[in-house]
């Protein structure tokens, strides 16, 4: 019995069978969609990890790529008639595609001065889309029809069953990416970046290359994650979207459940964006929900500099060894 | 686009060098505090704000000249400055990599407080010469923006007389030179990393006190403002003060030039820009050292 509740199999069982029954078991359409939110920032925060967790790269600007899959999904739905569900994984390419040369221009600088350009990249992407109102509609922003499929809209009990699964697939494909990258020669390499770039790079690793697509695969699923969202709220515009607020919070997720895990971004998400919900529902119309996110991520910092699954490992590994110890004595 | 005409522009170029001396005042701080500890505060900007808020109160409650407070809100600026490197900032292993992420947390955590204390509304300090205008020859200058630059090329310049002239000032530019051998000559880094904060939150206070007089701001404005400042020092080269005045002073320009050649709404780009281009190709920016290998 022990072991099966130690073994990581049964719990990837346990939850997957929660996440898939989830919509039909909880019929509150405030849970369903603080589960969809949740999902979508463990999706967010796990491909920032990619980066910024196994690279070491702190970027704040990765809401540029979430907010122009918002608006690229948006643009084709409204006058191409392309479906989101269908559009935010091909047009999601098209954010890798932008991703890839910013990475290549911007991944040349590093540490702090790294994460001052990729906050500029936002203000800039939003300015764009609040001048440019031909397109975007400016500050005004875009709306989409509701959400429905083959002329036939969702009813409102109904409409965040599909959204729960598309972002359920999403999540799934963005560990499984995760995971793929941290067992491949790939992972080894970024990982090697962030303990020691010059070593890395001496020992043959094109670091430049391996930062690069770094970059732009964790861009794919902030792209993706945006189209999604935008279809979900029927509604975005260049203040909400292109946030470094948004930034922040994938990476206090990270940081707080474990940078450069794999499951850490997952866990983070599941405690914070409920806690988020719950702490705007509780403060409403005030800004007190920032000075708690800042608190937060200040105490992760300060105290947990590890984040919480590292911190856990670690002190089972600790007392193996101790009680090793006491075996061999 | 359109190009202005010549009086246009030398109006225009007269508002930009005005501001330009404001934002090198604002942005003295945050390159003297990144000189000293190698600390990217990004934090810089909630305390213009703070500065600009407590300018506000006092001149709600009180009517206290904008100008003469700054007397009483430097002071609190600087005690707050001091606490959080000695409280804060140096209980971290790795500030170099790990300060834009605490001072960032601290500018949200900020905001949050001064939004939810004096709310969303747009304020601005309304004094009642705030919209006299001052005519030389045929050029109309507002006098706030004058008053500003004046305060702001003054308050530089006892920055200045504090760097050469006395022993803190000795300490912290033997720090910014060489902080190992500064300490084996017997410099308490710890004591002047905590004054230095303290002084540099202490300029963002005199700045704020002005942005509160020449630009209407609510919590959120501080985004807004911390990416000047970064501009600001990156493009002058972080760490030095003298590039930063220069720095200031041309984007301060460059701003109002595309407020008029372009649009208004465009203008904000012009930091932006320079920003992502200087960090990238030219990290060193006008008079500092390389930054990005350091980091």
């Amino acid at each position: 019995m022990k072991r099966i509740l130690f073994s990581s199999r049964f719990w990837l069982v346990m939850v997957s069978i929660v996440l898939l029954a989830y919509p039909i078991a909880q019929h509150s359409q405030y849970y369903q969609h603080v589960m969809i939110m949740t999902m979508m920032a463990a999706v967010l925060s796990s491909s920032w990890n990619i980066l910024g967790g196994y690279a070491g790269y702190t970027s704040l600007g990765h809401a540029a790529f979430f907010g122009l899959g918002g608006y690229l999904v948006a643009l084709a739905h409204n006058h191409y008639g392309w479906h989101p569900f269908v559009s935010a994984w091909f047009l999601a390419i098209i954010v890798m595609g932008v991703a890839l040369i910013l990475g290549w221009i911007s991944l040349r600088t590093q540490g702090s001065a790294f994460v001052v350009v990729t906050i500029a990249m936002v203000f800039i992407f939003r300015l764009v889309a609040l001048n440019l109102p031909n397109i975007t509609n400016g500050a005004r922003g875009l709306t989409q029809p509701r959400p429905g499929w083959g002329g036939v809209q969702w009813s409102p009990e109904f409409i965040m069953v599909p959204f729960h699964y598309i972002m359920l697939a999403l999540l799934c494909l963005t560990i499984f990416v995760s995971w793929r990258i941290r067992q491949s020669k790939f992972g080894l390499g970024l990982i090697a970046i962030r303990e020691d770039e010059g070593k890395a790079e001496a020992v043959g690793i094109n670091t430049m290359l391996y930062k690069v697509l770094a970059f732009g695969i964790s861009a794919y699923f902030m792209g993706v994650a945006g189209g999604i969202y935008s279809y979900f709220f029927t509604y975005i515009d260049p203040q909400f979207i292109f946030n470094v607020f948004t930034g922040v919070t994938m990476v206090l997720i990270a940081l707080l459940g474990g940078r450069g895990t794999l499951w850490g971004p997952v866990l983070g998400a599941f405690i914070m964006e409920p806690l988020g919900n719950w702490l705007v529902g509780a403060f409403g119309g005030t800004q007190i929900h920032l000075t708690i996110f800042g608190g937060i991520l200040l105490g992760v910092m300060l105290f947990m500099p590890l984040g919480i699954l590292p911190t856990i490992t670690n002190e089972i590994k600790r007392r193996a060894k101790v009680r090793a110890v006491q075996v061999q004595s | 686009m359109s190009i202005p005409s010549s009086h246009l522009l030398i109006q225009t170029i007269i508002l930009g060098l005005l501001v330009g001396g404001v934002y090198a005042l604002m942005s003295s701080g945050l390159t003297l505090i990144f000189g000293v500890m190698r600390v990217i505060n990004v934090a810089h900007g909630a305390f213009l704000i703070l500065g600009a808020y407590l300018t506000y109160w006092l001149f709600q409650l009180t009517g206290l000249d904008p100008i003469l407070s700054i007397v009483l809100t430097a002071p609190v600026l600087f005690l707050i400055g001091w606490g959080v490197q000695r409280y804060v900032l140096s209980r971290l292993e790795n500030p170099e990599k790990s300060s834009v992420l605490v001072t960032f947390a601290l500018a949200i955590t900020m905001e949050g407080l001064m939004g939810t204390f004096w709310k969303t509304t747009m304020r601005s300090v309304k004094a009642e010469y705030a919209s006299e205008v001052i005519k030389f020859m045929t050029y109309r200058i507002p006098l706030t923006r004058l008053i500003g630059f004046g305060a702001a090329l003054l308050v530089l310049l006892i920055l200045y007389l504090i760097l050469q002239h006395t022993n803190l000032g000795r300490a912290i530019r033997a720090t910014i030179q060489n902080p190992s051998a500064a300490e084996l000559v017997g410099v308490n880094i710890q004591v002047v990393s905590a004054m230095t904060f303290g002084i540099g939150i202490a300029t963002a206070a005199v700045g704020g006190s002005l942005l509160s007089m020449i630009y209407s701001f609510n919590a959120s404005s501080q985004t807004d403002w911390i990416t000047r400042v970064l501009s600001v020092i990156v493009l002058g080269g972080m760490g030095s003060l003298p590039g930063a005045f220069i720095a200031a002073i041309i984007l301060g320009v460059m701003e109002q030039l595309t407020a008029v050649t372009v649009t208004l709404y465009w203008s904000p780009i012009v930091f932006y820009l320079f920003l992502f281009l200087t960090l990238i190709f030219r990290p060193q920016g006008l008079m500092g050292e390389i930054v990005r290998e350091k980091a």
